[in-house]
Parts: structure tokens; C-alpha cells; sequence
């Protein structure tokens, strides 16, 4: 083998602590380097030039880059030797830069440090064989999973794309959380107004198949290719034939079920519609509260159904659909407020959460968006809202801040002020966060113009007063005052976690999570969008609070990922890949139980059972090279012999 | 390489690339200074990390090795780092006994934005290594022989085994034996005090089934290469095998590691009332031409060896592992004859181990050093068990990979055992074949029973005793209940 | 078990109707305890202030002293003494901190102190509500009760072990178990008396009880039911204090949980120390007979 060997200046970020020339030096007295130097800024276009060059003139058949993190540059490179004719893997890389020259100042232990990192990145080499990925075909559909403002603009312009888009959603209708939105801040502009005809968009577009009522059960497989069983719930209605009429709901005699749409601030009927505008528009039936299902007495919607699509005897079905990529959009719930016991723990009907107050705004809400206090049904003159009502809050393990509530309470107060014009609220606020365009301007506009108070504290305390409104008592920090206020209704900003069910979703699309569910992204400033697993890509809220032109900005950005992968007819595999040696295999299947991702199989080889890689499968974290007893199986470019070299470079008695 | 001279120490780390190898960028990033002793090999994943690449770092001179990965839950590859952890944690109870301080190896997680807690880990490592001071050599060890004191209080009566109903066992191998190609057992071998395998094809074979406490062999060893997964599928044949109780234990190893088909394999099973040491009876008979005669009592033999009789008795001469055996019977087996013994009592800690626990680490160091100096690297140990299923494909014969030489030394002797005993870890059942089959003596099997012993402490688990069960080094749990994290 | 008694000082003087009442119910349950021998200040007020090491080696000595006579447990009436028990026992675990005490001690502190816990814990770890409501010979039931903790009792929440520190609900169920029907869910159960700022700021003092007061008088309660020595005497004595910061009159009889326990028990009244409330508490007494009265008479009639 011949060796080059390229040991980077930086400038003075290496070469101000580490003596690149002599450590250049040094390299040449390692095996089969026929070829070092020392180079100021190798990842610049001459620094990249200079190494072509070298490949040529010296005929190297590998290269070792001493410079800055692989996880930097390591691309980078590979590009530059593969472009002078050299396979990309016959090259390894020193950390002499984060891992030497930035962390201590000492020249003779750093330029010693330095000398023995290059002679590991020689002796790898040396056991290096070139590698080659493989082509596979990839089915060019996407699978987006969650039907709010997220998933609904990722399918709309992965669906323009022309890319066939199977979007599921587990209510029964899109639209998320912004469907239950009355206004938006800070413009306060029609919530549905302008969710509305994007969710029409997705009903009309021949590119787009929509599951709604249903979940994901299970996917396997890999970027490219995933197959996805979906669960389609049972709504006991045939949606083939339902029209969304609406006369079942009329006529459905059941009519005290807590109203899930409405954050349960209405009643509904056991057959429902969720609302006029609910995308798919068609009914199903809550089988807890139904009186066919449960007394098996009742059948008065199949009685008037003018199409016949009631069919009480509805099973979950489980269809699979295979794609090539998957937008996880699930979105958020609130936190369970009810562990604060001195804000009642729930008992008073006139503590509500914001979203619940968001459907007493809203015009298609349970009140025709008239506010009204759930106790009475009168109309409150005080209303006192809470933000931070289980956002940064430690004592209670949520130190994460819900990010959107700050504006969307300002947007509640004004449009308290706009439908009662006598009312007068208070917001207990910890700081007022309104980092967005026209935010702050809008904060400001809630205090001046529309006179709401804002008070800087937390509330200790909520109770009745026995006169039927409520004192909370908080602490306003600005004035190191004790305070109370008597009021109608108290709204709290409850903070937000990952949808429930994140986690068991994270678990089958094997990507990590946070402590609050949120899922994990590729990069935190660099690859929002991507995760760590290929083909998988998040928009909204489940990746961490967003307010809404953010998700869908992510919607976007994950159709733009989307639509760039499938751009190509063919992928390739990261060769980066576990192999197993035939002649070595003994079909004891301890590689098989350790793999995380099923990606070894048993197979009959001439006769004899061998354990059998499935390339494309295979994610290249080599459990199983270090579970295999006799070495059968190697993870390419971290086999035994190239990380034993290492060892053995190091460690010499 | 050599290290800098009274300056720094050999510390060797693993990082995993996606979460502790990015904390070490990070903590570089920042500027954080650190010791310059360190050096890092980039791994995928924890789980990439094979225990034998700490176990060669530490036997070639490092003076410590650390390793890091990303936290729990955090995985990359979602469960490297479970696996990673039970293995490690093996690893790092395990050194002890081969006379290595285990806080020369550490292992912890950084994830990629902890850049501070690198730091940190890295300084307080090398600070600790610094503390310990240069990792005593091999070469400067005084080699130490010791001899461990094997009688022990057995947990049930040993007996000769003359009053089991072999004749009942007989005739049920006969009535069977046309639908099995063979079926392992013993028979008297080249005297009366010796037995070898029998294998029974036909019913007259059957007569030459012997029982007693001359039955040492292992007869598990012989089904991988008749049934093994290795076999090529029309060489596979459905065989018999006559059982001890620990016997017994082997094969449900095998079953449990799906190495073996439950369709291929029948079980008979007698109640076993100890076996010889055969080792401490030859040294006791000494030189001799010939043995006359055996005659079995209640409690023993008579051996009479060239006229003159030497008497045995199987609770002085029995085999380490027989007084703690606990399961005499093979419960699992498909023709039981004759009643298990009542047991009373708990185990003792066996011999061997007893005597390495009460050592100091630099006797234990010294005293591998003077066993494994004798070690001929014939392979008896491994080719006796009957777990090594990889046999002519052992990593210790071959180049691809090529983690051990054959150079002639006492390190790469060393190595050899500590991996054939890694490799047994969560799987061995203490049959004792290793150390039995041993020409020089060596006592294998300690290595084995502390590895046995960090299994039951860990994961609560005994192998060979359910085939239902998976041997829990090839799984994890999220939550380990008795891997304790500790601090760096 | 060995139970020892911590009365703490306030049950000798300003809330011996406490100790009075506890000592009847636990007689009439038949929870012996015996009182701890040479018992010293638990180092609530002015010790705690100064020193916390002085503090902890008052409540270290306490501890000591019930060991010396075999207690494995001790029990007091008084959330303030038992916080003061809990937090020396605690704080004890460090090593140092318990170098320091020892060195203000007679003898070196023990390792294994005695557990502590309140009368009311020790009642309802005893005694489950058959159990109370065999002894009860006239129910509380109609009696309107506001039951109070007051801010000490249910905090720290780890400490005192009294469930949600916010809405703890031990004396609810005791009362219950003697017939109580018509207990107020009373929101402000765990809010501060005031009794701290009683001396240094009056007003402040009289701002929070008057809340308590008002509400209970608003919720329509006959009494408001407490279980610290501090809380009573706040709500009791400065009622007329509190009313006139209010610019209102209260007429709230305060009775420990105990004096109300002893009445559904069939005790005498003086013997639960009824007779040193200032705010009367014959209407609550009256309308408890009363109510009895009338229930007998019903099952009477209808036999």
C-alpha cells in the first residue's frame, strides 16, 4: 500500500499548539506512508488540490488526513480522493484539531498526541478495503402521519411534487389543533378561514389518499422502501356511502357524550359529525356511548341514513401500503393540569385550559362563540389568565417552555375585550416571550390598547369565593406585592408534550425522543428536519413547540426533503455495512437475536444454514460483529482487524 | 507507540461516533482543556465494542481503558448501548479475578451536546489512572502456583449410583433406538476404572451401557457435531443422549441458543450420585501397570491397581462441581428413571474460586501468570465443551480477524482463556469439562465460575435451566435493576 | 410498637385543650403512648432562626430520650414540633452537619432514631374507619365542618408525608369515620394562618385569617375543624382582631379535629377542653345533639 499523509495548519487553530511540520515528519516512518506534508487549510480548494495532486504523483492508493473532526470533514474528503481515481473509504482521518490542539496548550504533548493519532489513522488504513454501495429501486410514495397544519402542508407539496401521498390521522378529521382555533395571532385573522381550504385541498387532490380514524401500527423496512400497516378504526359508518348529511346526528338519541372536538366544553350525540367544516366530512359512531352497541336497542341512524351506511358490525381493518419516505407530524397535547391541586386540580368548572376557551370563542364552538362560564352560562366581566401552567415549571419536571402560549394568551385577552367590551382581564405572566414578526408589537397592542393587565408572578392559589366567582392570589414580583384578583373565569396556559402514543410511534420508526416525547432531529441547527433514521423526516410540533407559520414552514421544508430523495430513481446504500463470512459461519444465530433491526436472516448456503446480511437493512452499528463469537460477521470499515490495529498501535507491552 | 516519558499514562478510550465521540468534539469546540493522555478509537455504536478489544488493550500494557457511548434510550441504533451495557459491566466485574484492577476500566455515557461532562469524564479518568499509577506488567509478575482445597459438603448424599434402574433405562433405549441413529452413553473403557462414549446403534450396544461414578465425560459435547446448526441439513440426524443431571444443563443451553432442534434430540436421564475426580484418584493410585479390579460399596470404590486395593470414597473424590450439584436428575429429560434426591442446603462458593477470592489482585495476577505459563495451547479445554460450537472456526487459530498470535508467550496464552471464558459468559453451565480435559492441570475453571457467579448476581439468571429462556448477554433490559451507574 | 408522645410546649399552656382532646381519643381508641421523660423545646421558634445545628440538637435530644425508654416511633399533636422532628432527622444523615450537633450534645447522637409522625398520622395508620366509627356514640353527620391543615402540616410534601401537600385529606377521613357527612371541600385548607406575622405585622396576620374565616362563614360552615396549635389560637383568639380588618364581625367556632372527634366519642366536654374556646362552641355542640336527637326520634317513630 502507499500512504499519503496530509496534516493540516488550520491557520493557527492546529499549528498554534501542534508542531504540524514534525509531525508530518514523523509519518513518514510509519509503514507504507510514502508521502507526508504539512498543509495550512487542507479543506480549501488548494488544500484539496494539493492532495489530488500528491494521489497522482506518488501513486497513493490511500490517504490520512490529520485535521479537524471527521464528523467535520470526513465528506468532504472522501470527495476529494475519490475525485483523484481512489476509493472513498481508502481514507482515514486524525482529530488533531478538538481533539489536540483545542483542549490543551502543551507543543511537545500535543505534537506527541498528534504523531500517534496519525499512526492509528495508518494502521486503520492499512486494513482498509475499498468499499461500494449498492443500487436499490425505492417506491416514490410518502407516508405523512399526523393531519395537522404540519402534515397537511407537507402532503400538499409532496403531492404537488406528484409524489402519491398516504396521509393518516387518528381523529376523525384533520385539521389538528388549528381547526379548533378560533383566531390566529398576531394577525387575528380566521383560524378555518384560511385552514379551511388547505384541508379541502387535501379531500380534492388526486394525489393524496387520506385515513383518517386511523393509526399506524407497525413499519419496517428502510428508506426507500417501508412497508406500513395502518389500522382504520371502526367508525361503524360505511364512508364509501356516507354523504355527512347530517340527519343520523339529528336523530341520534344518545345525545350526553362529552364532546372531544370541543375539549369537552359541549355535549354531543353518539353519531357525529366533528364539525361543519371536518375534512373527511363523515360521521362515525362512539361505540361507548352508541345504544346499538352497547344495549344492542337503538338503530334509529340506520333507520333514517338516506344512503345506508351505518353497518353496526364494523371491524378495525388493517391495510398495508408501502412507501419510500415518512413525514411524522404528530403534533402536541397538553400536559395534565390536574396535578396543580392549588389551582383546584380540575374541580372548578370556571378554571378552563386556553384551548377549551378558544372553542368558547369560536363561532362554531359549543357556545356560537359566545364566552360563557361553564357553571352558569354566564358572561364573565373578569377573566384572570395564567400562562406557564406547567411550562418551566420544575417543580413539576417540566422545565421546557410551551413557547406559543405568551401569544396566543394576548390574543385571548383581546378578543375577550372584542366580544365583551366591559370585561377586563389579567394575565399572570413569568416573561413575556413574543420573539416572532409583529409579535411583540402585538403583545404591546393586548396592554396598551385593549387595557389587559399584566401582572409578573405566579398564582399561588385559585379558589371559590362562595359568592361564585374566584380569588387567585399570586405575587406580583415587579411591585413585591402580594395580589388578588376576584374574577368570572380563569384560563390557563397549559404546557405541551408530545402527542400521546409519540413514543410507541419514535419505537417503530426507530428514531430517538426527548424526556417529553418530542422527537429527536437529525442536527439541532442542521438538519432539523432529517432524524437519524434515512427516510424519515419531521414537520410540527412533535419535534418541539412551534407556533403555526413555524410547522408549517417544517411541512415544507419535509416535502422539499421528500421530493429531493425521490428525485432519484435509485438509492444507494451505505456500504458502512455488517458482512458475513460464509466459510466462517457456524449458523449459531447470536447476531440474528442481538440485530435492533432484523436485518440478518438465516439462509441455506450450499447445503448449510449461514447467517445472511440483508444490505439494505442493515444500519452499520456492528452488535452483531462484537456478539459473533468467531468473527464471522465484520461491519465494513470497523472490522475486528481495523479497530484491533488500532489497539494494537497503541498498546505495544 | 510509546507514551511520554513520566508524563503521561497509556489510557485508551472507545467512543461511539454519533453521541460521545460529537461530546468530545464539542468539548473541543469549546476549548476545554483536558489531559493530553487520552487516546480515542471512533466505534459506531457501544455495541460495536467487543470486551475482548479492552481485555487485549489491557493485557498489552494500557493502563487504562475507558469507554463511552450515548446515554440510555439514546442509542443510534436504539439498543447498542443495552447491550453495551450488560457486557461491559460483565467485563468490568470480571477483571478482578484475573488480578487486574477494574478501575483501570470504566465505561459511561456523553451524548454529543455534552461537551462539559467530557471533560470532566476524561480529566477525572486520567486523574484516577494517574492515582493507580503505570499497570503492573506481566513479564515483571513472580509467577505463583497454588492448589485449591477441593473437599466440600455436598448439598445431597453421593453415593456409587449401583442401585439406579439402568436395566429399565436399557430396555427403553431398545424399544426406541430403531428411530434414533444413535445414542450417546458410556461404557467401560480401556479398564474398570475408566469409562469412555458409547455410542448405541444397535440393541447389542445397549448392553454395554455402563453407570456409575466413572461417568465423567460430558456426552453433550458430541450433539453439536451430529445435530448442530452447522451440519449440513442432510447430514442432520435425531440422536439419543443418556444424562447426568448437569449434563442435562448443557443441552438445554443448546436448545435455549437454538443451536440444536428439540425434534432431533431424545434425553434419557438417572439420577447421578456424584462423579470422580479422576485428576486427584491417578495421583492417588500412582504409578501402575494394571487395575486388577473395581468393586463398588454404598460410599465408594475399591480400586485395586498391580494387588493392591486403593479405596475411594466418592464424598472424599468426587468432582468439584458434583457438591454443589443441585439438580442430579435432569429435569427436562423424556425418559426419566429413578427419584431426584431431597437437596438440602445452599451452594458454596467452589474451591478454585474460593482460593482466588482470597487473594490479593497482585497474587491473583501472579498466580495466572504461573498457571497460564503451563497452558500448551492444545485446545483440549475448548474442544471438551461442549458450548465452543464454533471449534475449527475459534478466533484463536485464525488471521481473519485477527485478534490473537501465535507467538509463544505467556500474554497471548492468557488471552486465549480470557477469551474462551468471554465467550462462555451467561452461557457456561460449569460442567467442568474444560479443566477436566486439561494435560497440565490448570484450574480453567474458576475463570468460568466468577463469570457464572457476576451472571447470577446480575441478571438474576442460572443458564441450562429453562429453554425458554434467552441467555442474557443476546438481550437487555431498559431499565437494569442490579447494573448500578456510576459516577464519573 | 412503642409509642412515644411528644407534646411539645404549646399542649402544656396556650392549646392544652389540644392535648387534652388527643388524650381522650386516643384513650377512648386505645392508643397508649407514653410521654417522653425530661422533654425539652423542639427548637421551633427562636432556635430554628438562630442555629439550625441548635435546632436539630434539641429535636436529636427529644429523639434520644424516647429511645433511652424504648419508643420506636413518636408522636406529636403539633405540625411545627413534628417538622422540627423531621427536618433534624434528616438533616442528620450528613455526616458533617452531625459533627457539629454532636459537639452541642451531652452524649454522641444515635444513629437509628426513632421514627416521628403526628397523632392524627398515628390515628389513621392504626385504625381503619370501622374501627374509629365503632366508638363513635353520636355522629358529626349535618355538621357542617371546614376542615384546615394549615400551611405546616402538609409540607415539605417528602417530609411529612401527607400525600398531595396541596389538598391532603387525613382529617377528612377521620371525621368521616365518626359520621361526618357534610364536609366542605374547603379551598383554602392549606393556605398560611398568619400566625407568623402576628407579632411583627398585625394587619398582615389578620388579612389572612379573616380570609379563612370569611370563606368558611361564606361556605356556611358551623366550624372550621384545625390540627396546629398556632392555626387555633390565630383563628380563635384574634377572631375579633381579624373581624375588624375585615370591617365584619365572625362568629366561627375553631375546634381541633380532635375536640370534634371526642364529641362524636361521647366525651365530656370539659375533659376535651371545650370550655377554653373563645369562640363558643355550644352551637356546634348543641346542633351535633340536635341533629342525633332528631335522628333517633325518626328511627324511633318508625319503630
Amino acid at each position: 500500500m502507499r500512504i499519503g499523509v496530509f496534516v493540516c495548519h488550520c491557520g493557527s487553530n492546529i499549528a498554534g499548539t501542534v508542531d504540524c511540520k514534525a509531525a508530518a515528519e514523523s509519518a513518514l516512518a510509519l509503514p507504507d506512508v510514502v508521502y507526508a506534508t504539512d498543509l495550512m487549510y487542507t479543506c480549501a480548494e488548494p488544500g484539496q488540490a494539493a492532495i489530488e495532486q500528491a494521489i497522482h504523483d506518488y501513486n497513493l492508493t490511500g490517504v490520512v488526513v490529520a485535521s479537524c473532526s471527521p464528523r467535520m470533514h470526513e465528506p468532504t474528503f472522501r470527495r476529494t480522493v475519490e475525485r483523484a481515481g481512489l476509493n472513498r473509504y481508502m481514507f482515514e482521518m486524525a482529530n488533531i484539531r478538538e481533539h489536540v490542539s483545542w483542549i490543551g496548550k502543551d507543543m511537545v504533548a500535543n505534537t506527541n498526541k498528534a504523531c500517534e493519532l496519525i499512526g492509528m489513522a495508518v494502521a486503520k488504513l492499512r486494513n482498509n478495503r475499498p468499499l461500494y454501495a449498492q443500487r436499490f429501486d425505492i417506491t416514490k410514495s410518502v407516508l405523512v402521519i399526523g393531519g395537522g397544519v404540519a402534515g397537511i402542508q407537507a402532503a400538499l407539496d409532496c403531492a404537488d411534487g406528484g409524489i402519491p401521498v398516504i396521509l393518516v390521522e387518528k381523529e376523525p378529521t384533520i385539521g389538528g389543533k388549528m381547526a379548533k382555533l378560533d383566531k390566529t395571532f398576531p394577525t387575528v385573522d380566521c383560524s378555518a378561514c384560511i385552514l379551511g381550504p388547505k384541508m379541502v385541498d387535501v379531500a380534492q387532490h388526486p394525489n393524496i389518499t387520506l385515513y383518517a380514524c386511523s393509526e399506524v401500527d407497525d413499519i419496517t423496512g428502510y428508506v426507500g422502501n417501508f412497508d406500513v400497516k395502518i389500522r382504520r378504526k371502526a367508525t361503524y359508518v360505511d364512508w364509501s356511502k356516507c354523504t355527512g348529511c347530517g340527519t343520523c346526528t339529528e336523530k341520534c338519541p344518545s345525545k350526553k357524550v362529552p364532546d372531544r372536538f370541543n375539549e369537552n366544553m359541549g355535549l354531543t350525540t353518539a353519531i357525529n359529525i366533528p364539525f361543519p367544516q371536518a375534512i373527511p366530512k363523515r360521521a362515525s359512531i362512539n361505540p361507548q356511548y352508541c345504544r346499538k352497541l352497547t344495549t344492542g336497542k337503538c338503530g334509529i341512524c340506520a333507520k333514517v341514513c338516506p344512503t345506508k351506511a351505518i353497518d353496526y358490525t364494523m371491524k378495525d381493518e388493517i391495510i398495508t401500503v408501502k412507501v419510500g419516505s415518512v413525514i411524522a407530524a404528530t403534533g402536541y397535547d397538553l400536559m395534565d393540569w390536574t396535578v396543580y391541586q392549588e389551582y383546584g386540580g380540575g374541580k372548578y368548572p370556571d378554571v378552563i385550559t386556553s384551548l377549551q376557551y378558544e372553542r368558547l370563542l369560536n363561532a362554531s364552538g359549543p357556545t356560537g362563540g359566545h364566552i360563557v362560564r361553564p357553571s352558569d352560562g354566564k358572561e364573565p366581566k373578569k377573566v384572570v389568565f395564567i400562562q406557564c401552567v406547567g411550562s418551566r415549571d420544575k417543580s413539576i419536571g417540566r422545565p421546557l417552555c410551551s413557547g406559543f402560549c405568551c401569544m396566543y394568551t394576548a390574543k385571548q385577552a383581546v378578543l375577550t375585550k372584542d366580544h365583551i367590551p366591559d370585561s377586563q382581564s389579567y394575565v399572570f405572566y413569568m416573561d413575556i416571550r413574543a420573539v416572532g414578526k409583529l409579535y411583540d408589537e402585538f403583545t404591546r397592542r393586548a396592554i396598551e390598547e385593549y387595557g389587559t393587565e399584566y401582572i409578573r408572578g405566579r398564582v399561588s392559589k385559585i379558589y371559590p369565593d362562595g359568592n361564585g366567582q374566584y380569588v387567585v392570589c399570586g405575587v406580583d414580583t415587579l411591585l413585591g406585592q402580594r395580589i388578588e384578583v376576584t374574577c368570572d373565569l380563569v384560563v390557563l396556559a397549559v404546557g405541551i408534550e408530545a402527542s400521546h402514543g409519540a413514543s410507541h410511534l419514535a419505537e417503530k420508526l426507530r428514531i430517538s425522543y426527548d424526556q417529553y416525547g418530542f422527537f429527536l432531529e437529525g442536527h439541532p441547527k442542521l438538519r432539523p428536519v432529517e432524524t437519524n433514521t434515512a427516510g424519515v423526516f419531521l414537520a410540527g410540533v412533535c419535534q418541539g413547540t412551534k407556533d403555526i407559520p413555524s410547522s408549517v414552514a417544517q411541512g415544507s421544508a419535509a416535502a422539499a426533503k421528500v421530493l429531493a430523495l425521490f428525485s432519484r430513481d435509485k438509492l444507494e446504500n451505505d456500504p458502512q455495512i455488517a458482512h458475513v463470512n460464509p466459510a466462517r459461519c457456524v449458523a449459531c444465530g447470536k447476531c440474528i437475536r442481538c440485530c435492533p433491526f432484523g436485518a440478518i436472516k438465516e439462509e441455506t448456503f450450499r447445503g448449510q444454514l449461514k447467517a445472511k446480511v440483508i444490505d439494505t437493512v442493515c444500519q452499520g452499528c456492528g452488535i452483531c460483529t462484537s456478539t459473533c463469537p468467531q468473527g464471522a460477521i465484520q461491519l465494513s470499515h470497523a472490522t475486528d482487524n481495523e479497530i484491533l490495529a488500532e489497539v494494537n498501535l497503541l498498546c505495544q507491552y | 507507540m510509546p507514551v511520554l516519558e513520566g508524563k503521561e499514562l497509556r489510557i485508551v478510550a472507545f467512543l461511539c461516533n454519533w453521541c460521545s465521540y460529537g461530546g468530545a468534539d464539542t468539548a473541543g469546540v469549546a476549548r476545554a482543556t483536558q489531559p493530553t493522555d487520552l487516546r480515542i478509537i471512533r466505534v459506531p455504536c457501544s455495541g460495536r465494542i467487543d470486551p475482548l478489544f479492552v481485555l487485549r488493550a489491557l493485557l498489552n500494557g494500557a493502563d487504562g481503558v475507558l469507554i463511552s457511548g450515548c446515554h440510555p434510550n439514546d442509542c443510534h441504533y436504539s439498543a447498542g448501548n443495552f447491550y453495551a451495557r450488560r457486557r461491559l459491566e460483565v467485563l468490568k466485574q470480571f477483571l478482578p479475578i484475573l488480578g487486574i484492577d477494574d478501575r483501570r476500566f470504566e465505561y459511561t455515557w456523553v451524548s454529543a451536546s455534552e461537551g462539559q461532562r467530557w471533560q470532566q469524564v476524561v480529566t477525572s479518568f486520567t486523574q484516577r489512572i494517574h492515582e493507580l499509577g503505570p499497570a503492573p506488567r506481566l513479564e515483571d509478575a513472580e509467577p505463583l502456583l497454588e492448589m485449591a482445597d477441593m473437599a466440600l459438603k455436598p448439598l445431597r448424599p453421593l453415593g456409587t449410583g449401583q442401585k439406579a434402574p439402568l436395566d429399565e433405562l436399557k430396555a427403553c433405549i431398545k424399544s426406541k433406538i430403531k428411530d434414533l441413529d444413535v445414542v450417546i452413553g458410556w461404557q467401560q473403557g480401556y479398564d474398570a476404572a475408566h469409562t469412555v462414549p458409547l455410542f448405541m446403534r444397535t440393541e447389542e450396544d445397549v448392553d454395554r451401557l455402563v453407570w456409575g461414578p466413572f461417568n465423567v465425560n460430558n456426552p453433550a459435547t458430541y450433539v453439536n457435531e451430529m445435530i448442530g446448526k452447522a451440519v449440513p441439513l442432510d447430514k442432520v440426524k435425531k440422536i439419543g443422549v443418556v444424562v447426568k443431571g448437569c449434563d442435562s444443563r448443557s443441552i438445554v443451553e443448546m436448545l435455549q441458543e437454538k443451536l440444536i432442534d428439540k425434534d432431533n434430540i431424545v434425553l434419557f436421564a438417572l439420577p447421578c450420585e456424584g462423579t470422580f475426580d479422576m485428576a486427584r484418584i491417578d495421583r492417588e493410585l500412582g504409578r501402575y501397570s494394571k487395575i486388577d479390579k473395581v468393586e463398588y460399596d454404598e460410599a465408594g470404590v475399591t480400586i485395586t491397581a498391580d494387588g493392591t486395593p486403593h479405596r475411594f470414597c466418592i464424598t472424599d473424590y468426587a468432582q468439584g462441581k458434583c457438591y454443589n450439584c443441585s439438580m442430579p436428575l435432569a429435569k427436562d429429560a423424556d425418559d426419566i428413571f429413578g427419584t431426584a434426591p431431597e437437596i438440602t442446603g445452599t451452594p458454596s462458593t467452589p474451591p478454585e474460586l474460593a482460593m482466588l477470592d482470597a487473594m490479593t489482585l497482585e497474587q491473583r495476577f501472579s498466580f495466572w501468570k504461573g498457571e497460564m505459563d503451563r497452558c500448551l495451547r492444545c485446545y483440549a479445554c475448548r474442544n471438551a465443551c461442549p458450548l465452543c460450537v464454533c471449534k475449527d472456526y475459534c478466533i484463536a487459530e485464525t488471521r481473519e480477524p485477527h485478534f490473537i498470535s501465535q507467538e509463544w508467550n505467556v500474554r497471548e496464552k492468557i488471552y486465549f482463556q480470557y477469551i474462551h471464558a468471554m465467550h462462555l459468559a451467561g452461557r457456561c453451565t460449569l460442567c467442568g469439562e474444560c479443566q477436566r480435559a486439561c494435560p497440565v492441570g490448570i484450574p480453567i475453571l474458576a475463570l468460568r465460575q466468577q463469570l457464572v457467579r457476576i451472571i447470577g448476581q446480575l441478571f438474576d439468571y442460572k443458564s441450562g435451566m429453562d429453554s425458554t429462556a434467552t441467555p442474557p448477554l443476546l438481550c437487555y433490559k431498559v431499565e437494569e435493576t442490579n447494573i448500578k451507574q456510576r459516577e464519573l | 410498637m412503642n409509642i412515644g408522645y411528644y407534646p411539645g410546649c404549646s399542649a402544656k399552656g396556650s392549646s392544652l385543650d389540644y392535648e387534652l382532646s388527643s388524650a381522650a381519643v386516643c384513650r377512648e381508641l386505645g392508643l397508649v403512648s407514653s410521654e417522653i421523660t425530661d422533654w425539652n423545646c423542639c427548637g421551633s421558634t427562636p432556635a430554628h432562626a438562630i442555629s439550625s445545628e441548635l435546632s436539630a440538637a434539641l429535636c436529636t435530644r427529644n429523639l434520644m430520650q424516647a429511645s433511652k425508654q424504648g419508643a420506636d416511633v413518636v408522636m406529636t399533636p403539633c405540625p411545627s414540633c413534628l417538622s422540627n422532628l423531621l427536618h433534624a432527622k434528616e438533616r442528620m444523615k450528613n455526616p458533617e452537619f452531625r459533627k457539629r450537633v454532636d459537639e452541642l450534645l451531652d452524649e454522641p447522637s444515635k444513629e437509628d432514631l426513632p421514627e416521628a409522625t403526628s397523632v392524627m398520622q398515628m390515628i389513621g395508620r392504626m385504625y381503619n374507619t370501622g374501627q374509629i366509627a365503632a366508638h363513635v356514640k353520636m355522629s358529626l353527620a349535618g355538621l357542617r365542618i371546614a376542615p384546615y391543615y394549615g400551611c405546616l402540616m402538609s409540607r415539605p410534601a417528602d417530609l411529612m408525608n401527607f400525600g398531595d401537600p396541596e389538598n391532603p385529606t387525613l382529617m377528612e377521613s377521620l371525621l368521616a369515620a365518626c359520621g361526618a357527612t357534610d364536609i366542605l371541600d374547603f379551598p383554602l385548607k392549606t393556605e398560611c394562618c398568619g400566625a407568623a406575622s402576628g407579632i411583627p405585622h398585625r394587619p398582615l396576620s389578620s388579612v389572612n385569617s379573616g380570609r379563612i374565616l370569611e370563606l368558611a362563614t361564606r361556605m356556611e360552615a358551623d366550624c372550621i375543624a384545625v390540627c396546629c396549635p398556632l392555626c387555633q389560637m390565630n383563628l380563635d383568639l384574634r377572631q375579633k382582631q381579624a373581624g375588624r380588618q375585615a370591617k365584619t364581625r365572625f362568629d366561627m367556632p375553631v375546634l381541633y379535629y380532635t375536640q370534634l372527634m371526642g364529641l362524636a366519642f361521647g366525651c365530656d366536654e370539659k375533659e376535651l377542653g371545650l370550655d377554653k374556646l373563645i369562640a363558643r362552641p355550644d352551637k356546634v355542640v348543641d346542633k351535633i345533639k340536635a341533629l342525633n336527637t332528631a335522628v333517633r326520634e325518626a328511627q324511633g317513630g318508625k319503630a
